[in-house]
């Protein structure tokens, strides 16, 4: 009815929200009602003249207190079979419920299927199958929260506990923590993906890169991740300048940071610079450059990238695996061209997400919400409309045109990796958010 | 009043001046002094509370770091926040400032029961303060609760923190097991417990309250030392401990904790409308009545912070029931107070629209509760910013607009002078209005489903959060100007409070203004109901 919760992502949502839209009419109503009484009562009972009127001496009333004692105490009742019912709804998954192993650790989420696959950060279910989650934490509370679903729980060390949902439409989701855990707690997010049960079931058989990545030894495993997580968009394993700083014998290496103070590559220093990569930015290189990975790499994967890195001595080599089978595959998704473009900057390959939020968020490059049509100014002070024209010349050369307060941080590969029909595709699908 | 021919002999000697020097302040086991000692402690603990705050709100202005650049300094400023407010301020609050200063004069008597202790209270607490002060070193980044396991493996001096609130807890107990005997001893001929102020009844409920729940934090608190310092294994589940023990223990002190801070705030709303409707207070007996019986249920509600802590569906449906029979006596005292305004001669002095402002940020905050008191529902708000919206609805909506309401109304009797009507209200005003614009976005954040204790957020959630940052700015700066206001006129008023100013009929009006060292001249006789006021045969208006 009244929607004030957005969204309804789960079977019993509507529950909790008639719930919710109950008692906020009889809160509505009952506050405007006393107050409304109390103002009437203070206007017409006033002193007009700044002199005490007589008054009588009214000491109470029985009647009226029984009337609010049992009327108050009959809404109570009412209202808690509400909170009641829709709480037995939450708590009571389906036998045939998918069962998912969630561990929440500081700061992320790591999700284990019964198949033996794992997902740090994103968890991927099917849409109209009940889906159970088994949860527990490695070190202090944290909590599970995914609104859309209306459901939530404390995620506990040396114990479990469960919540489970029921998803009525697929898409992208939002999880929180929200249990206090320390200095991350606000980067502990994950995402809930709720695909079409085919894709789902493709998705979960599909097993190829996690075992692969099991398998390796920890230096070859980063140096998968290396390319799959796009680390070789901004760092070179050769020397040559980038985004970010060359690899190439990187480890051990000693320079100035950014406010002037010096540091050492070490172990540490990697990780932070993986997990909050704005800590500690050296010297020449732009402070906003790279996004956190927080929540999307294992503790092995990271150790697997600071192996690598230390082997990094000039002679690796590593395929770059052309993204246009993947591309192509997405544009073809969409019936039309805004369909299209949208799902190119979702691909994975290409990477704009990374960088370009929908919503409006300033990250790494200016958001893609309200941009077309918008004026902005560039780094020299000169102004430009967003055209086609504009975005097309972004897209293929970004140095160009650089509007004020970004870095020259977008790589510019995107020449021959996206056609013309893409490019206007993309255009088409940025229009499209106002 | 037998109190007024005696008294008039010697009207300039009072208790402000009739020792002098801050040696005799600092060993004054004079109630009236007592109030003022522990009055300009809190306020400084409120102060540096409030500044936790602003920087807070600050930092959430807009997505992104602003002013903190480290998210581990923000956890501490609202740790800070939280637990300057909470035990420095709130729980002292009322019953240590205003609940000194009255309780002995409402009833008729020369002191509280055990006056030496009662300024023992005061060092004790002041003495936790100093270690809470000590802890701010390496200050505290729990959050104000304190949670195992990670208030058991921070690296920050959570060990000192809480060994402040225990020591805290000590002059709260003290406090309250003084008023409890005061109110059973020392009532003057005639004061009947069915005369007795609501004030003094709520102050007794709450007193009850201090001694019985504040105990079991102190032990909790304890624990905690030991499991940080011997490994004791309580809480820890590697060790075969719970976490969830340790909020179970917790919350049974502090969720009555919060009728400690705002059952003094009802005592004074009804002691302030009465006057200022020239009316009784409607249904006095059901408003002690309801008093009694919040602080009872109050014990057995704590669960209803745990719905989605892993305890079992069994307690849970259980605490969700109980704790609407909490809603039930509140209620009533809310019809009470507005029925009393019914055919009386109203007239709008400050204390008044604190009065009235009280009673609808006390519906807010009442009926939002009852959104967290059901169990489907609080399973969404649980740990959003809707807990916390409702939270300040009650404690500072209830608990800190009570006092700054009792603040306004015994100003003529505490310091003998009267404030500038036009000055405070505007500060109310500021104060009201900054109030609902901080924490109205606040619930609606909460709908939206952002967490609570979040030291930065997705951009969606930035309109609401900078409206509420710009009202946090404007109630900091209604407190700062209406407490400035209140110190100036202490100060350097020169308009002269008289004895009763409001016409009040009950007991501590009675006496001289502001009243001698022993309160009376004579111990009175009482006679009357506190409200008699109105006449049998009074019509209205």
């Amino acid at each position: 009815m009244l929607g004030l919760l957005g969204q309804q992502g789960s079977d019993f949502a509507h529950k909790v929200d008639y719930a919710h839209d109950v008692v906020t009419i009889l809160s509505v109503i009952c506050t405007v009602a006393i107050v409304g009484v109390m103002l009437y009562f203070a206007v017409i009972y006033r002193q007009r003249d700044g002199k005490d009127h007589e008054t009588p001496r009214i000491e109470g009333n029985n009647t009226l207190e029984v009337i609010w004692t049992v009327f108050p105490t009959l809404v109570c009742i009412w209202v808690a079979w509400l909170g009641y019912d829709s709480f037995v709804a939450l708590r009571t998954p389906p036998a045939n419920a998918m069962e998912i192993n969630v561990t929440g650790r500081k700061w992320a989420w790591d999700f284990t299927y019964k198949n033996g696959k794992k997902t740090t950060g994103e968890l991927v279910v099917p849409v109209d199958e009940p889906v159970k989650l088994v949860m527990t934490a490695k070190d202090v509370l944290h909590s599970f929260f995914v609104p859309v679903m209306r459901t939530k729980a404390d995620v506990i060390p040396g114990r479990y506990t469960y919540e489970w949902f029921r998803p009525i439409q697929t898409g992208d989701f939002q999880v929180f923590c929200t249990e206090y855990c320390g200095n991350e707690h606000s980067k502990m997010l994950a995402r809930l993906k709720v695909l079409p049960k085919a894709e789902f079931e493709r998705w979960l058989a599909d097993d190829s890169e996690a075992r692969k990545l099991a398998s390796l030894k920890p230096s070859d495993r980063g140096k998968e991740l290396y390319v799959s997580k796009q680390c070789v968009t901004c760092h070179s394993l050769d020397g040559s300048p980038r985004v970010g700083p060359s690899w190439l014998k990187l480890f051990g290496k000693e320079g100035k940071l950014a406010d002037g103070s010096s540091y050492k590559v070490d172990e540490n220093y990697i990780r932070q610079s993986i997990l909050q990569p704005q800590a500690k930015v050296v010297q020449g290189y732009p402070a906003m450059g790279m996004p956190s990975y927080q929540g999307q790499l294992s503790d092995d994967d990271i150790t697997g990238i600071i192996e690598f890195i230390k082997t990094v001595d000039g002679t690796q080599k590593v395929e770059v695996a052309p993204a246009l089978p993947k591309k192509s595959a997405a544009s073809r998704a969409g019936t039309t061209p805004a369909e299209r473009g949208k799902a190119l900057v979702n691909d994975s390959g290409n990477l704009c997400a990374t960088c370009h939020s929908i919503d409006g968020s300033p990250m790494v490059g200016p958001s893609f919400k309200g941009l077309y049509g918008r004026k902005e100014k560039l780094a020299d002070g000169t102004e430009v409309t967003v055209d086609d024209a504009y975005i097309k010349e972004s897209i293929y050369k970004p140095a160009a045109k650089i509007v004020q307060g970004y870095g020259p941080v977008m790589p510019a590969m995107y020449e021959g990796k996206l056609s013309d029909q893409d490019v206007a595709d993309i255009i088409e699908y940025i229009k499209t958010l106002k | 009043m037998a109190a007024h021919a005696s008294a008039a002999v010697n009207e300039e000697l009072n208790y402000l001046n009739w020792q002098k020097g801050i040696w005799s302040w600092l060993t004054s086991t004079d109630h009236k002094r007592i109030c003022f000692l522990y009055l300009f402690a809190i306020l400084f603990f409120f102060l540096a509370g409030g500044v936790a705050a602003l920087m807070v709100r600050t930092e959430l202005a807009f997505a992104g770091p602003q002013i903190i650049t480290d998210p581990h300094t923000y956890n501490v400023l609202f740790t800070m926040h939280g637990v300057f407010m909470i035990f420095l301020f709130v729980v002292p609050g009322i019953p240590a400032t205003l609940g000194n200063f009255l309780i002995p004069l409402m009833i008729g008597a020369k002191d509280v029961a055990f006056p030496r202790l009662n300024l023992f209270s005061w060092y004790v607490y002041m003495v936790g303060a100093a270690i809470g002060a000590v802890a701010m070193f390496n200050p505290v980044d729990t959050g104000w609760t304190f949670y195992a396991p990670y208030s058991t493996t921070t690296g920050t001096s959570v060990s000192l923190m809480v060994f402040a609130a225990f020591v805290l807890g000590f002059s709260s107990i003290l406090t309250g097991l003084n008023f409890i005997v005061t109110i059973h001893q020392l009532r003057a001929p005639g004061m009947t417990w069915m005369r007795l102020p609501v004030f003094v009844w709520a102050s007794y409920a709450t007193a009850v309250i201090q001694t019985v729940a504040t105990p079991v934090v102190g032990m909790t608190l304890l624990l905690i030392i030991a499991e940080r310092w011997f490994g004791a294994g309580i809480f820890d589940p590697s060790k075969g401990g719970d976490p969830v023990l340790m909020e179970h223990l917790f919350w049974f002190y502090s969720h009555p904790v919060v009728y400690i801070m705002v059952l003094p705030a009802f005592g004074v709303v009804g002691e302030i409308i009465p006057v200022f409707s020239r009316k009784p207070l409607f249904g006095y007996k059901m408003v002690v009545i309801s008093s009694m019986a919040i602080a009872a249920v109050g014990f057995i509600v704590w669960a209803h912070h745990m719905f989605v802590a892993g305890i079992s569906d069994f307690s849970a449906k259980f605490f969700s029931i109980v704790t609407f029979l909490v809603a039930i006596p509140t209620a009533i005292k809310v019809f009470n107070w507005v029925s009393t305004m019914y055919k009386g001669s109203i007239s709008f002095k400050t204390p008044m629209l604190y009065a009235m402002a009280f009673v609808f940020l006390f519906m807010v905050a009442g009926t939002t509760g009852i959104y967290l008191a059901m169990l489907g529902v609080d399973v969404y708000y649980h740990d959003t910013y809707f807990v916390v919206a409702h939270f300040h609805y009650t404690i500072q909506g209830g608990a800190v607009i009570g006092l700054i309401a009792a603040l306004h109304f015994w100003f003529p009797k505490m310091t003998g002078k009267m404030y500038n009507e036009t000055v405070s209200k505007f500060a109310f005003a500021a104060l009201f209005i900054g109030f609902n614009l901080t924490f109205i976005p606040q619930f609606m954040l909460g709908m939206d489903g952002m967490p609570r204790r979040y030291y930065d957020y997705p951009a969606q959630y930035q309109t609401l959060h900078t409206i509420s940052t710009i009202g946090a700015y404007l109630n900091g700066f209604g407190y700062t100007f209406a407490l400035a206001n209140l110190l100036w006129t202490a100060l350097f008023g020169k308009v002269k409070a008289p004895r009763n100013p409001y016409n009040s009929h009950s007991l501590e009006w009675q006496t001289q203004s502001p009243p001698i060292h022993e309160n009376f001249a004579e111990i009175p006789v009482v006679t009357e109901e506190p409200y008699s006021y109105g006449t049998p045969t009074g019509r209205g208006h």
